[in-house]
């Protein structure tokens, strides 16, 4: 008998199968990069956008777009384990739940920050964000709030998957959990993006800014502990 | 490796699926599970495969809970009617990602392709095959660590005869490995005939017959299935 190999070697064979499995069909990303486009473009429309707006109401156009997009692609995560009950063959095998949890967590969090990174520069066209190295903490803000929302959003995709109103279980279920998440992450790309003003002080880091991505990290890596121990219950029932 | 279920309820909310099954079966038995439908064949199966747990009652493979014992499920092969397959994955692909969850080298892909005449279709995605090569592709999958016990759940659904021949071929193969014991769920019970050597038959979630069986005759099988589902106890 071969070793059973450790959870994270699991953890990798599994994101590795989901990231190849996405890089051929791009049935995740796709969705939610349009997503995000279109309701930018909506929002050009419907505001007068430019100038104050930027930081104005810019951060909570963002943050709304990622959240709901990123249901888009929570909504997939199980979806290639729910063809041809591919779940019983890993359950059956000797994965620990949790490594389960975890690549499908990060595999969410990776696809996120991809749509994230793909939509920022039609943000800034729409937004007239100017470039500079100022963004740069922008990147720790995307990172911790697609964690966040990964966090909690796996877990309710793994329980949501077995409801028949799954479409509608999942966001009733992630959204009001995510809102202390949601509000750091606007407030922080808020700070960030005043970092653009004119005249405003240069620093790369501003003070302010270490409250909010601390209640992101801290947000994060609580409901991912939580998330991960009770992956167990919610998959196997 | 000892297949053991001691007093196990299982109920989905209301529906009860098991009413307090005793089994022990030791290593080298090869049991046919049988029974009409919601008779809880399928769910004794998924007990023992570790995908769920009794609601009351134990089951243990060899001395352990397989939903807790990672050790104990890689002793496991689970084949069912649906092919636990990744349909977007090639042939060669699938069986690379279970045999790196079992810890094992590629080597052991492309003879396990070979094993089921696949070799010419490594590299083809699995979507497109047929429900024959699938079932092919599966076999290999369930059996690529050579595990002491397998669960087969109603393996020859909607596979032609030719197919459905081939499969119980490759299955008895490997059934009959010293120290293999298996499990076999199906309404196809004269197929059972050749690899079972005890029949266990439940009605309503209950063992309502438990016998060993040394024939190898398909319609005596059947007659004893059908008489123990249609007779009351």
């Amino acid at each position: 008998m071969s070793a059973v190999p450790s959870t994270w070697a699991h953890t990798r064979i599994l994101l590795r199968k989901d990231l190849v499995a996405e890089w051929r069909t791009k049935e995740r990303l796709s969705p939610m990069v349009f997503f995000v486009l279109l309701v930018l473009l909506v929002f050009n429309f419907g505001f007068e956008l430019g100038g104050a707006a930027l930081w104005e109401i810019g951060p909570g156009v963002l943050w709304t777009s990622f959240v709901f997009a990123s249901l888009f692609g929570l909504q997939r995560t199980f979806a290639a384990e729910g063809a041809n009950d591919c779940l019983d063959g890993l359950l059956a095998a000797p994965v620990e739940r949790g490594a389960l949890y975890l690549a499908k967590m990060l595999g969410n969090v990776l696809f996120l920050l991809g749509v994230e990174l793909l939509t920022l520069p039609m943000f800034g066209l729409f937004f007239n964000l100017t470039p500079g190295l100022y963004l740069l903490p922008l990147f720790v803000v995307f990172l911790l709030g697609s964690a966040s929302v990964a966090s909690i959003g796996t877990l309710f995709a793994a329980m949501a998957g077995h409801s028949r109103l799954r479409e509608f279980l999942l966001p009733l279920l992630v959204l009001p959990m995510l809102i202390p998440a949601l509000i750091s992450c606007v407030a922080a790309t808020g700070v960030i993006l005043e970092g653009g003003i004119p005249g405003r002080g240069t620093e790369l880091w501003p003070a302010e800014l270490t409250v909010h991505v601390g209640m992101l990290g801290l947000f994060a890596v609580v409901f991912t502990t939580l998330a991960w121990m009770l992956f167990d219950f919610v998959i196997e029932e | 490796m000892e297949l053991r279920a001691e007093s196990v309820h299982k109920r989905f909310g209301t529906a009860v699926a098991l009413a307090g099954v005793d089994l022990t079966a030791a290593a080298d038995t090869h049991l046919l599970l049988a029974g009409a439908n919601g008779a809880g064949k399928t769910t004794l199966l998924r007990l023992f495969a570790g995908l769920t747990g009794p609601t009351e009652g134990r089951v243990m493979i060899g001395g352990q809970d397989p939903r807790r014992s990672t050790a104990q499920r890689w002793r496991l092969g689970l084949l069912s009617h649906q092919t636990l397959l990744y349909d977007d994955l090639t042939a060669a692909e699938n069986l690379r990602f279970f045999g790196g969850l079992y810890g094992l080298g590629v080597e052991t892909v492309s003879s396990a392709l070979v094993a089921v005449d696949l070799a010419d279709h490594a590299e083809a995605k699995v979507g497109g095959f047929s429900r024959g090569m699938k079932q092919r592709l599966a076999l290999a999958r369930a059996t690529l660590h050579t595990p002491e016990v397998l669960l087969l759940d109603e393996p020859f659904t909607g596979l032609d005869r030719r197919s459905a021949r081939t499969l119980s071929t490759r299955l008895l193969e490997r059934t009959r490995q010293p120290g293999v014991s298996s499990v076999l769920v199906t309404h196809n019970v004269e197929e059972a005939a050749q690899f079972v050597n005890r029949v266990i038959i439940l009605r309503g979630g209950r063992v309502v017959c438990d016998e060993p069986w040394s024939a190898r005759d398909g319609a005596l099988l059947q007659a004893l299935c059908d008489h123990h589902q249609e007779v009351p106890r």
